[in-house]
C-alpha cells in the first residue's frame, strides 16, 4: 500500500485536486455548483489526511480525516444547501471581476506563492507541495470573497481559506492536537450558522442578497 | 512612620473611597471625600519624609523581563505631592457640600478619587512606562471630568482638552524615546546618571519638545487654548483641582526633564523659558481681563500664573548655566513657591466660583451682583484669594512674586549681554502683569459681590454650606499663614531646589523672614502686617483728632432725578474694562456693533444694541488654519474608508501578498 501511494504520486494528486477546486471556485457562478465544489474540496482533504494517516500509521490522524469528512463534507454543505433554497437566489449575478479574468487572478496568485516560497524552510518529505497549495487555497478563498456579491458566496470564500489554513497546518505539523481541531470544527460550524442567518437576515432587511447595499451603513 | 507604608496607605484610602463612592446608600456615600480628605493628609506626611529624607523607592513591581512599575519620590516629586495634597484636603471637605446637587455622585466620587490618585502617581512616577501609564490616565479621568455634564458645550471643550492633551503627550514620548535610545536606561535615576551620552543637538531637541509637551498641560501661550475651555465646564471642585495642581504636573514634567535628567543646558534654553513665560503671564491676564465669564476669567488668570512660575524656573536655568548656583536656587525656590501658592489662591478662588455658580446658577458677572450681602463669608474668602493673587501683602501671592522680582533684577549679575537685559525687562513684564491682574480681580470681586443684584438669580441666591465654607476657609487660612511666614515655607521648599541646583540659595533666619545675601535685600511681611495695621489706626485716630467730630447722615444715593436706582444703571464688566481694551486694542484688536433703532429719527431713539468682543488671536490666526487644514485633507483619506466590504477584504489581500513577496 504504502509503495504503492509514493508510486504514483497519490498525495501530489490529491493536492493538486484541492487546488484545483479552489481555483474553478472563480468560473463557477450557479450557487449550488460552489456548494458542491466546496463538498468536493472538504472530501479531497480528508481523504489526504486518510492516506497521509496510512503512510504514518498515527490513529488521531484517522480520527481528523473522519471529522473533517463529517463536518466540512456532510454537516456544512448541508446547512449551506439549506440557506440557498431559502435565498431563492440561484445565480451569482454580476461579480465585481469577470469569471475569465478571476481565474487569471488566481492563476497569478498561485505563481506569487510558488515564486515566493521557492526555497522554503518547510520542504520535507510529503509536505513539498502541500504548504504551498495551502497558501495558494488561502489566497484564493480571500480572493472569493473579494470578488463575489452574495453573502453565501462569502461564507463558501471563508470556507476555503479555513481548509487552507488546515491544510497549511497539517502539512507543517502533521494535525494538530484532536482538542485544537476539534474546537476549530465546532468554530467552523457555528460560524457558518451564524453567517447564514446573517446572509438570510440581509435579504429581508435590504431586500437584496447583494452585500454592497451594506455600504449604507456607514457614518 | 515609613514613608512607604504611608504611600501604601493613602493609595489605599483613595481607593476604598473609590469604592465607597459606588454603594448605593447616598448617605454612606458621601463620607468618600472624608476618606479622600484622610488620604491627602497621609500623603502629605509622605511628601514631607520625602522632602527632608533621601531619595526612596516606594512601590515596584515588575511588569515583564524589560521594564518595571515603579514608583519613586524624591525631595522635588515630595513637593508636588505635598501641593496636591494641599489642595486636595480643602477641596475633598468643598465637595461633600458640593457634590449633593451635581448629580451622579457615585460616578463623581469615582472620577474624583481616581483623578487624585493619577496626580499622586504622575509625580511619583520612577520611570518612563510608569510615568506615561500615570499620564495617560490622568488624561483620560480628567477629559470625562471635564465632560461630566454632557452638555453640548462641555462636549466640545472636552474634544479641544484630548486634542491637545494627546499632542502633549506625542511629544512627550518622543522625548523620553530619545532618552532612552542614548542613556539604555528607563529609570529616571538611570537616564540622569548616563545623560552625558546624549548628544548635544539632540539635548537642545529634547528641550524643546518638552517645553511643547509639557507646556501643553501646563497651558503656556499659545498652547493654552484648551485651558479656559475645559476648565469651566469641569464641575468647580474639579476645576480648582485642574488648574490648582493637574496644570503643575506640567512644570513637574519640565523640571524633571530638562533640569533634573538632562541637567544644565545652555543659557538660551533659560531665556526662551523666561520669555514664554513673560508672554504667558501678560497675555494671559490681559485676556482675563476681557472675560466677563468667573470661571473662564480665572482660568486666563491660570496661563498668567503658570506665566510667573516659568519666569522663576527659566531665571534658575539661566543663573544655572552660568555657574551661579545660589542665584540658580533662589530663582527656582521663587518658582515653586509659587506653584504652591498658585495651588493655594487658585484653588480657593475657584471654590469660591464654585459657591457663586451653585447658588445663582450662572457665570456670567454681569448677571450677578451684590452677592456679598447674601454670602458674606464666600465673599470674604474669594476677597482673600483676590488679594493673594493680585500680590498684594500680607498674602502668600506678595511673598513668592517679591522672590520672582528679586530673581529677575539680580538678572544684573548673570554672565551674558542678552541675559543681563533679558531678565530685568521680564521683570518689567511681571510688573504689569500683577498691576493688570490687580485690574481685573477689582472687576470679578467689585461687579460680582458687590453693588445691586443684576439678575433674578444672584438675588436669591444663599450662603454656601457649611462644609463649603471649611473647604474655603482652610484655604483662606493657608494663603494668610504661607504669607506671613515665609521662612517656614522656604525651608520646606530648599530641599527640593538643592536636589537641582546644589545650593539652598537663602540663608534661614527664622520663619518670618526672608533674607537674600546677593542683593542684601530682606522681606519680613510679619512685620510689615504690623506697620500696616498701625498705620491705618494710626491714620484713623490722626483724622479724628484733627477732623474734630462729625455728624454721618444716611441718605439714598443721587439718582439724577430718575424716580429710582435700577441695577442697570451699575458699572458693567464690559465698561470696567474699557480703558485696557483701548490703551491695548493693537493686541485685542476688538470689533464693536453697534445697533440703534428710533422712534424718530435723530432724536427719539427706541433700543441700542450693543456688541463689542476681542479677536481671539490664537485661535483665529493660529488653530482655525491648522484645523481647517487637516479637515480638507482628512476627507480625502476617509475615501480609503468606504463602507464597502469587498474593498477593505481587498486590503488584507494586497497585505498578504506584499508580506508574501517581500517578507522573506
Amino acid at each position: 500500500m504504502q509503495n504503492w501511494i509514493e508510486a504514483f504520486y497519490v498525495i501530489d494528486f490529491i493536492s493538486v485536486g484541492i487546488l484545483l477546486t479552489a481555483v474553478s471556485m472563480n468560473a463557477v457562478s450557479r450557487l449550488e455548483t460552489c456548494v458542491k465544489v466546496y463538498t468536493l474540496n472538504s472530501l479531497l482533504l480528508s481523504l489526504l489526511i486518510a492516506i497521509v494517516a496510512t503512510i504514518i500509521g498515527e490513529a488521531h490522524l484517522y480520527a481528523a480525516s473522519i471529522i473533517t469528512m463529517l463536518g466540512k463534507g456532510i454537516l456544512i454543505p448541508l446547512f449551506l444547501w439549506k440557506i440557498v433554497k431559502q435565498m431563492k437566489v440561484t445565480h451569482e449575478v454580476e461579480p465585481y471581476i469577470s469569471n475569465t479574468l478571476s481565474l487569471s487572478i488566481s492563476g497569478i496568485l498561485v505563481a506569487v506563492v510558488y515564486a515566493s516560497l521557492k526555497e522554503g524552510i518547510f520542504v520535507t518529505g510529503f509536505a513539498k507541495n502541500v504548504f504551498q497549495i495551502s497558501l495558494a487555497v488561502i489566497l484564493i478563498g480571500l480572493f472569493i470573497m473579494i470578488s463575489r456579491r452574495k453573502a453565501i458566496t462569502q461564507i463558501i470564500g471563508l470556507l476555503f481559506m479555513e481548509n487552507g489554513l488546515f491544510l497549511a497546518g497539517f502539512s507543517l505539523t502533521f494535525g494538530m492536537p484532536m482538542v485544537i481541531e476539534l474546537g476549530v470544527l465546532f468554530d467552523m460550524l457555528m460560524g457558518v450558522i451564524i453567517l447564514g442567518f446573517f446572509a438570510v437576515q440581509i435579504r429581508k432587511a435590504f431586500r437584496s442578497s447583494d452585500l454592497d447595499k451594506l455600504t449604507v451603513l456607514k457614518g | 512612620m515609613e514613608t512607604e507604608s504611608l504611600f501604601f496607605i493613602g493609595v489605599l484610602c483613595f481607593l476604598s473611597a473609590a469604592a465607597l463612592s459606588l454603594l448605593p446608600m447616598p448617605k454612606v456615600r458621601s463620607f468618600n471625600y472624608i476618606l479622600s480628605t484622610v488620604g491627602a493628609i497621609i500623603f502629605a506626611a509622605t511628601g514631607l519624609n520625602l522632602m527632608t529624607g533621601s531619595p526612596e523607592i516606594l512601590f515596584s513591581s515588575p511588569l515583564n523581563s524589560m521594564m518595571d512599575f515603579v514608583y519613586r519620590g524624591d525631595a522635588l516629586s515630595g513637593f508636588f505631592v505635598i501641593v496636591i495634597s494641599i489642595l486636595t484636603c480643602a477641596v475633598s471637605i468643598y465637595s461633600i457640600g458640593y457634590s449633593k446637587d451635581v448629580g451622579r455622585a457615585a460616578l463623581m466620587g469615582v472620577l474624583y478619587n481616581v483623578f487624585i490618585l493619577s496626580m499622586y502617581a504622575v509625580v511619583l512616577s520612577g520611570n518612563i512606562v510608569t510615568f506615561l501609564i500615570s499620564w495617560e490616565t490622568m488624561s483620560v479621568v480628567s477629559y470625562f471630568l471635564v465632560t461630566f455634564s454632557r452638555d453640548e458645550k462641555s462636549v466640545k471643550a472636552g474634544l479641544v482638552y484630548a486634542v491637545m492633551t494627546h499632542l502633549g503627550t506625542a511629544f512627550i514620548i518622543a522625548v523620553f524615546m530619545i532618552l532612552y535610545k542614548y542613556t539604555g536606561s528607563m529609570d529616571f535615576s538611570g537616564m540622569k546618571e548616563f545623560s552625558a551620552r546624549i548628544p548635544l543637538h539632540l539635548k537642545d531637541l529634547i528641550f524643546v519638545f518638552s517645553i511643547i509637551g509639557f507646556g501643553t498641560k501646563a497651558g503656556i501661550i499659545p498652547l493654552h487654548t484648551w485651558l479656559p475651555r475645559a476648565h469651566p465646564a469641569a464641575p468647580s471642585n474639579i476645576s480648582a483641582l485642574m488648574s490648582g495642581v493637574m496644570i503643575k504636573t506640567g512644570i513637574y514634567g519640565f523640571i524633571r526633564v530638562s533640569m533634573d535628567i538632562v541637567g544644565s543646558g545652555p543659557e538660551w534654553w533659560g531665556m526662551v523659558i523666561v520669555v514664554v513665560g513673560a508672554v504667558s503671564s501678560v497675555l494671559g491676564v490681559m485676556y482675563a481681563l476681557m472675560e466677563h465669564d468667573l470661571k473662564r476669567l480665572l482660568a486666563y488668570h491660570s496661563v498668567e500664573n503658570i506665566g510667573i512660575i516659568l519666569l522663576g524656573v527659566g531665571a534658575s536655568m539661566v543663573f544655572m548655566s552660568g555657574g551661579f548656583y545660589k542665584l540658580s536656587a533662589i530663582a527656582l525656590i521663587a518658582g515653586l513657591y509659587h506653584t504652591l501658592n498658585h495651588a493655594v489662591f487658585k484653588g480657593l478662588l475657584f471654590l469660591g466660583a464654585g459657591a457663586v455658580l451653585h447658588t445663582a446658577k450662572t457665570r456670567n458677572m454681569e448677571e450677578l451682583g451684590g452677592l456679598l450681602k447674601v454670602m458674606p463669608y464666600t465673599g470674604l474668602f474669594f476677597l482673600i484669594g483676590s488679594i493673594s493673587i493680585c500680590a498684594l501683602p500680607p498674602f502668600n501671592g506678595f511673598v513668592s512674586e517679591w522672590l520672582t522680582f528679586q530673581s529677575m533684577l539680580i538678572g544684573f549679575r548673570s554672565s551674558s549681554a542678552i541675559s543681563k537685559i533679558l531678565l530685568p525687562l521680564c521683570g518689567a513684564a511681571l510688573a504689569l502683569t500683577g498691576a493688570l491682574a490687580a485690574a481685573c480681580f477689582v472687576k470679578a470681586f467689585g461687579i460680582s459681590f458687590l453693588g445691586m443684584p443684576r439678575s433674578g438669580h444672584a438675588e436669591h441666591a444663599r450662603e454656601a454650606s457649611f462644609s463649603m465654607k471649611t473647604g474655603m476657609a482652610f484655604l483662606a487660612l493657608l494663603c494668610l499663614l504661607f504669607g506671613i511666614f515665609p521662612g517656614a515655607v522656604v525651608s520646606v521648599i530648599s530641599p527640593a531646589s538643592f536636589l537641582l541646583t546644589g545650593s539652598y540659595g537663602m540663608e534661614a533666619s527664622g520663619p518670618g523672614v526672608l533674607r537674600i545675601g546677593e542683593t542684601l535685600s530682606a522681606l519680613s511681611p510679619l512685620a510689615l502686617l504690623v506697620t500696616m495695621v498701625i498705620m491705618s489706626f494710626a491714620t484713623m485716630v490722626f483724622i479724628r483728632i484733627a477732623g474734630g467730630k462729625r455728624r454721618t447722615e444716611h441718605r439714598d444715593s443721587w439718582d439724577c432725578g430718575m424716580p429710582a436706582l435700577t441695577p442697570r444703571m451699575q458699572y458693567s464688566a464690559a465698561a470696567f474694562t474699557k480703558p485696557i481694551r483701548l490703551i491695548f486694542k493693537k493686541i485685542y484688536m476688538p470689533t464693536r456693533e453697534v445697533k440703534i433703532s428710533y422712534l424718530l429719527k435723530p432724536f427719539f431713539v427706541k433700543a441700542i444694541e450693543y456688541r463689542g468682543e476681542i479677536t481671539p488671536f490664537f485661535e483665529q490666526y493660529i488653530y482655525s488654519p491648522v484645523t481647517d487644514f487637516i479637515h480638507k485633507h482628512a476627507g480625502k483619506i476617509r475615501l480609503l474608508q468606504s463602507g464597502s466590504l469587498h474593498l477593505y477584504l481587498g486590503y488584507i489581500l494586497i497585505t498578504l501578498i506584499a508580506l508574501l513577496v517581500f517578507g522573506t
